[in-house]
């Protein structure tokens, strides 16, 4: 379960926040604790640069992406790999909307759209679409085309059985 | 603060330089252009009107803009006089500012655009303008919904329908648990408590929504398949509560996958083929996707079998996605019942299966999910009469070790390793270890990779232990802090199988054994390969010629990367590190490098309190699992109590304490309280001095609020020394072997310690250190070592008790000797013993012992004079002598606990005497709980509750000295490890792998903004001067903190309840539950999971209006921002009633609104906000919430 996913800009206001089977009296305590553990540690980082944090048996990756700090909170299967997972796909996203690493004024330009990747890419807690392009043609809302997907999962599994084999 | 910034979630609302057309037809009503302040709720009655006056353009824009010039004087007025300082800093930024955009107008042109959607301008509009914006408010006014159906009906535009959809799911979604960021805005429903005429509410609109989007999402046609998709997605975010929905929501997707599931999909072929390219079957995987998707985010129907079905169906799926969802879902269920979902999937997972296939698939988690899956079927018992089910579905997992991503190869070696979800079982963990070191992983034929095959083929069969070591080496390397952390866990999770392996005593676990030697063997029987279609062998092989990597080896080259990881700059990987080095540690390894790499990681003031914390469950968790290391971990603990005193949790430290002395065995308790008491040997901080930071042997409480935790820290060593040291030493008065008279025959005090060292070194040291604590240290350490000092002089026998007795009466004598002389120098208050203060204490405790020692003399002539008279003792002699046994025991009792069947205060002569009484006349043993000291001080619920079925067993008179003594040290069963402390809760919290609780933000100065705008930063800048306030009354209310120490080490003479101690089974009072990450632990300790997955509470809808009114969340923001402050104590634990004094409006998802008169559970008290409970929900459907405190009157 992704707990939260949290945009906050660089002074630590919120600006998107997306929390699933978090009861809400413990949200107030983890958009601070989340803030804090921005302003403490995202001074400086390069964008992009994934940052790790765990609070009992719950993950935390964040990261920085132009003036947006990113944070992403979840347990269970989503642990610290699977964040990082996530937090390439979402920072892809809003890269793609934005052409770049976003300054606040253009993440806010994007708002409505940026809502809408996020949308298709965490869905009630789960993560859903993990392709740009697919994502783009949901928002679109026009067909997935499966072609492209074929040709592209061949593609990858050329790839990926060569990194088996090296890896033996 | 927000507006340093320069840009804010009002700029973009503003961004649009072009009106929008809403404006040029509005009306008065663009007054509430503004933000929302309490002016513009009264405004928001008529927006629902807003048609009814129409105005020339100019005169209205003219209108508008005087009153925003108005309004933003108001405001730079208000913040120039409340905050000058920052007026002068900020650059006059709201110049250049447009007019902001409000909600109000926003909705407006919703509605009108809607109705002229046939120009291409307007849906323009909505795309590119209108949308956008209503996307930064955290939440859409039902009464919008009618308009978005109507878009929904009418628009042909996928952009504007995209966004319709999205609004949609939000209004299904808005349960009060999804806020979203961006600018708050109102409670809807509740506005529709203020604004009675007219407008939508959720109640209206939910089924209207659900009702449209339903026969969307059955309609099957080509061209609105598109559209399908968005509708079952939007219907999946509606509450999960309604049924008959769900019945609903479960058809279509049944529907759905009925029609395009059963078509079996190769993808493979697709590529080459001609199947991907025709439209018909990218519709049918497109609605195979999103039929998965929903089916995915309904909750699981184990018992279901065409749920089942319809699952597997999606393993086969061309759309990855879709089969990554059908996996997660099947993962799941093959939880509850491996055996059907096995039966299901036989085929799939052969060889040539469609399993095989994904593990080729790119989708990480799908490949995750398939792991769990293969874990929980071939481990489950059900299929033990299946092997090769099971083997076949041990041949993926072991393959899935090969994966290239981490996610997916970690996954691997925590299923192989045991660990599945957070129900520790030491055999699983052991036999997961076992299959780790023995395994090997040979690539089973693919055929339906011929072209590879051969490369596959060359390869030589791995073991497992030999691949997991170079991955997680390799991992190591990166640089990549979540992959770090994510490999620190694993080998954490390593060392917790190899320590239930170890613990389990598994035969084989020899780690000096040669890996390759499996290999070897497999090598040799490869020729029988058709036998073992598998791939998979256990052997038991055990030399291997040749190579010589054994496992000691491998793990010794992995530990050597783990520890270099250290130096990662993240504390969060160092913690992982260190847990990860503290499972690995093997009791019989050097301990030192552990514990330097811990010293210096410690005096890093970078860890916070709550990873401190963690590191020192993990001792506790590591000592569960090896008791042998109890000595070790109190080392490593100790380094905790002295480096860090400031940030560790006493109760937990305590805790540790306890459970490893208990758990050292007779041979090591003397080693384990001197671990313990080692932190009073410790010299005294020294403010500022850096030089022995990573000496482990000097305290470091640099600032003032670390020396005031150090100074708790040793009075808790003092009272657990206290409580303990008899357990530790074996020393117990009712055991005693000397006689009494020999100890009065010694009252010389050197005479007397070298004897009683002699005979207990353990006491002997224990007593020494107490006595020192007595007379040095601060006045509360003080107290507790006399009163521990009482404890053992009741509790030991003798010459320990008169040691201590002649101690204590030197202390108060010397008292009242420095009174006489100096009495011209007292400044009139009574110095008590020597100006310890201790006098009021000591005088009680030395009464008691008094007693006891005269009553002992009495009792010894009382005999001289029977046995020399050769009389026998008369019924009334008897009386009276068993009289005074019973008032001594009720004086003791007061002091500390004693079994009072054995206990004898009168000394062990008086044994025959009063046994002889007691049979006599037939009185049995009294068990305590009718004790009047025991009754009196209310102790009894605390001492006696759970161990009641012990007293009982000690009325047999042949009671066995170890069950007393343990039941005494509340050892008995499992009252080691029980339930009742708040830092047990805690122990075992972590140790069950659960919480997942909000942490604890320390910091006073956090701002925590759910969001900004306007208003909010307003609100800020009017509440700087109450703030301040709030900072003095805090500051003063640490004052009253103080005293509540010294009353809780007052009041734990009265049986310890602070402390835990092994001489009562509920130590801790709530009172006691320091901040430690768990404010609210007490109240959720009880929901089992922290996070809860339930449904929220049912709603019932009412209507909401004006649209216009934000509330100004002065209150709520004010608040939020010292919610992160947990000095405050709660005021009460238990629950209070009350009543709603006024009406009150949430500003925000957390709070509840509140109708006067209205009944009310509190729950507990948060920075003058309750939580409260009503008796039935509200209008809004919300049931519990936060409120003022002042606007309940508690009842």
């Amino acid at each position: 379960m992704i707990l939260a996913v949290l945009f906050a800009n660089s002074v630590g206001n919120v600006l998107i926040e997306r929390f699933n089977g978090v009861p809400a009296e413990e949200r107030l305590h983890w958009r601070s604790f989340l803030v804090k553990l921005g302003a403490e540690n995202l001074k400086g980082v390069k964008n992009e640069e994934l940052l790790v944090a765990c609070h009992k048996s719950v993950y935390i990756v964040y990261t920085m992406l132009g003036d947006v700090s990113i944070f992403l909170v979840g347990k269970d299967e989503y642990d610290e790999l699977a964040l990082a997972e996530t937090m390439f796909i979402i920072t892809a996203a809003v890269k793609d909307v934005c052409g770049k690493p976003p300054t606040e004024r253009v993440f806010l330009d994007k708002y409505g759209r940026i809502c809408l990747c996020l949308d298709e890419i965490v869905w009630n807690g789960l993560l859903e679409n993990t392709d740009k392009d697919r994502i783009k043609r949901l928002i679109r809302m026009s067909f997935l085309d499966s072609l492209f997907y074929q040709i592209f999962n061949y593609l990858l599994l050329l790839l990926f059985d060569q990194t088996r084999i090296n890896f033996l | 603060m927000a507006e340093s910034s320069g840009t804010t979630l009002m700029d973009l609302i503003s961004a649009d330089p072009t009106p929008i057309p809403a404006q040029s037809t509005s009306s008065s009503a663009s007054s509430t252009a503004v933000q929302p302040s309490p002016a513009s709720a009264s405004a928001a009655s008529h927006l629902h009107h807003p048609m009814s006056t129409k105005t020339t353009l100019g005169e209205k824009k003219s209108k508008r803009a005087t009153l925003m010039q108005i309004q933003n004087d108001t405001i730079s007025v208000a913040k120039a006089a409340l905050n000058p300082v920052k007026a002068n800093i900020m650059p006059q930024r709201q110049r250049q500012k447009k007019k902001p955009v409000s909600y109000s107008q926003l909705a407006r042109s919703i509605h009108e655009l809607a109705a002229t959607l046939d120009q291409k301008s307007s849906q323009k509009q909505l795309v590119n303008h209108v949308f956008p914006k209503l996307a930064v408010y955290n939440s859409v006014d039902p009464s919008l919904a009618p308009s978005l159906l109507m878009l929904n009906q009418q628009c042909e535009d996928r952009n504007v329908l995209r966004y319709v959809y999205y609004y949609l799911a939000r209004i299904l979604s808005d349960t009060g648990m999804t806020p979203g960021g961006g600018i708050p805005t109102p409670n809807w429903d509740a506005l529709a408590d203020i604004d009675a005429g007219g407008g939508v509410t959720r109640a209206d609109v939910v089924p209207r929504i659900v009702n449209q989007l339903t026969t969307e999402a059955s309609n099957s046609e080509f061209e609105f398949h598109a559209r399908r998709l968005q509708a079952l997605k939007a219907l999946t975010y509606s509450p999960s509560g309604n049924s008959e929905l769900l019945s609903k929501l479960y058809e279509i997707v049944f529907g759905i996958l009925e029609k395009v599931g059963d078509v079996p999909h190769k993808r493979k072929k697709g590529v080459f083929g001609t199947k991907g390219g025709d439209k018909d079957s990218i519709m049918r995987s497109n609605l195979q996707y999103a039929a998965m998707s929903a089916l995915r985010r309904l909750p699981l129907d184990p018992g279901n079998p065409l749920f089942l079905h319809r699952a597997a169906q999606g393993v086969s799926f061309a759309d990855p996605v879709a089969v990554r969802h059908s996996l997660e879902i099947l993962s799941e269920l093959a939880t509850r019942d491996p055996y059907t979902v096995a039966m299901t999937l036989e085929k799939l997972a052969s060889p040539v299966g469609a399993l095989q296939d994904i593990l080729h698939m790119n989708d990480v988690l799908a490949r995750v999910s398939l792991a769990r899956l293969c874990h929980s079927i071939s481990r489950a018992r059900a299929l033990d009469e299946r092997p090769d089910i099971r083997s076949q579905f041990n041949s993926i997992l072991y393959q899935l070790l090969l994966d290239p991503s981490e996610r997916v190869c970690y996954e691997a070696i925590l299923c192989i390793l045991g660990k599945y979800d957070n129900t520790e079982r030491m055999d699983e963990r052991a036999a997961g270890w076992y299959r780790l070191t023995r395994e090997i992983l040979k690539l089973p034929e693919a055929p339906s990779l011929s072209s590879k095959d051969k490369a596959h083929k060359t390869k030589r069969p791995q073991p497992l232990i030999k691949l997991v070591m170079r991955r997680l080496e390799s991992s190591f390397r990166s640089f990549s802090r979540p992959v770090l952390h994510a490999a620190a866990r694993v080998v954490q999770e390593m060392g917790k199988s190899r320590a239930a392996a170890f613990a389990m005593g598994l035969q084989d676990i020899d780690e000096t054994v040669h890996v390759n030697g499996f290999s070897d063997a497999l090598d040799d029987a490869e020729t029988n390969e058709s036998s073992h279609p598998e791939g998979i062998r256990r052997t038991s092989s055990i030399s291997g010629p040749g190579r010589n990597d054994t496992i000691a080896s491998l793990l010794a080259s992995l530990m050597e990367v783990v520890r270099t990881t250290v130096a990662c700059e993240c504390v969060y990987v160092r913690a992982m590190v260190i847990k990860a080095l503290i499972w690995m540690q093997s009791p019989d390894e050097s301990l030192d490098e552990l514990k330097s790499i811990i010293a210096s990681e410690l005096s890093d003031p970078s860890w916070p309190a709550a990873l401190v914390n963690d590191v020192l469950l993990t001792l506790h968790a590591r000592f569960k699992a090896t008791p042998d290391m109890a000595v070790i971990l109190l080392e490593i603990a100790r380094i905790f109590a002295t480096k860090v005193p400031g940030k560790i949790d006493a109760d937990v430290l305590q805790l540790l304490w306890k459970t490893c002395l208990v758990g050292a065995g007779p041979d090591g308790k003397h080693t384990a309280l001197e671990a313990v008491t080692i932190v009073l040997d410790l010299p005294p901080p020294q403010p500022g001095s850096m030089a022995g930071m990573t000496s482990i042997d000097r305290v470091s409480a640099s600032d003032p609020k670390s020396a005031l935790a150090l100074q708790k820290l040793v009075q808790a060593a003092v009272w657990f020394l206290g409580e303990n040291a008899n357990y530790a030493a074996s020393e117990y008065a009712w055991e005693s072997a000397t006689p009494p008279g020999t100890a009065l025959m010694m009252l010389d005090a050197d005479k007397m310690v070298a004897a009683a060292s002699s005979r207990n070194p353990t006491l002997a040291g224990a007593l020494t250190r107490l006595q020192r604590c007595a007379f040095s240290g601060s006045w509360e350490v003080r107290i507790v070592a006399i009163q521990a000092l009482t404890t053992i002089a009741i509790r030991s026998g003798e010459p320990f008790r008169l040691q201590i007795y002649e101690f204590l009466y030197t202390l108060a004598e010397g008292g009242v000797q420095s009174q006489l002389s100096e009495m011209h120098l007292s400044n009139g208050e009574d110095q008590g013993a020597s100006g310890t203060g201790l006098g009021v204490l000591i005088t009680p405790m030395l009464k008691v012992l008094d007693e006891m020692y005269v009553g002992q003399d009495e009792l010894i002539k009382d005999i001289r004079h029977h046995d020399n008279a050769n009389k026998e003792w008369k019924d009334e002699e008897l009386k009276k002598l068993y009289e005074n046994h019973e008032r001594l025991l009720d004086f003791v009792s007061m002091f500390c606990f004693i079994p009072r069947a054995k206990y004898l205060p009168l000394g062990p002569i008086s044994a025959k005497l009063i046994d002889g009484y007691r049979t006599k006349h037939n009185i049995t043993v009294s068990t305590g709980a009718t004790d009047p000291a025991v009754v009196a001080t209310g102790i009894s619920d605390l001492i006696y509750e759970s161990t009641q079925p012990a007293p009982a067993a000690s009325n047999s008179s042949g009671l066995d000295d170890d069950l007393v003594n343990a039941w005494a040290a509340n050892l008995g069963d499992d009252g080691l490890l029980g339930n009742n402390a708040p830092a047990m809760s805690r122990v075992n919290e972590f140790l069950a792998g659960v919480g997942t609780d909000a942490p604890d933000v320390e910091e006073e100065n956090v701002f925590s903004r759910p969001s900004v705008g306007y208003d909010d930063m307003w609100a800020k800048t009017l509440l700087e001067t109450s703030e301040l306030e709030e900072e003095d009354a805090r500051s003063g209310s640490s004052s009253p903190d103080s005293t509540g120490s010294v009353e809780s080490s007052i009041s734990s003479h009265f049986g310890g309840m602070n402390y835990p101690s092994l001489f009562s089974s509920k130590p801790s009072s709530h009172s006691t539950a320091k901040s430690g990450g768990s404010k609210y632990q007490s109240t959720y300790e009880g929901y089992g999971s922290p996070i809860r997955e339930e449904p929220p509470p049912p709603y019932s809808y009412s209507e909401p209006q004006g649209r216009e009114s934000f509330e100004n969340p002065v209150a709520a923001s004010g608040s939020r921002s010292y919610e992160s402050d947990d000095e405050e104590p709660r005021k009460s634990t238990g629950t209070r009633y009350g009543t709603a004094l006024y009406d009150f409006t949430a500003g925000g998802d957390d709070e509840l609104n509140l109708t006067a008169e209205e009944e009310l559970e509190i729950e507990y008290e948060v920075d003058g906000w309750f939580y409260v409970k009503k008796k039935r929900p509200g209008r809004d459907g919300k049931m519990a919430g936060l409120v003022p405190v002042l606007y309940v009157n508690q009842s």
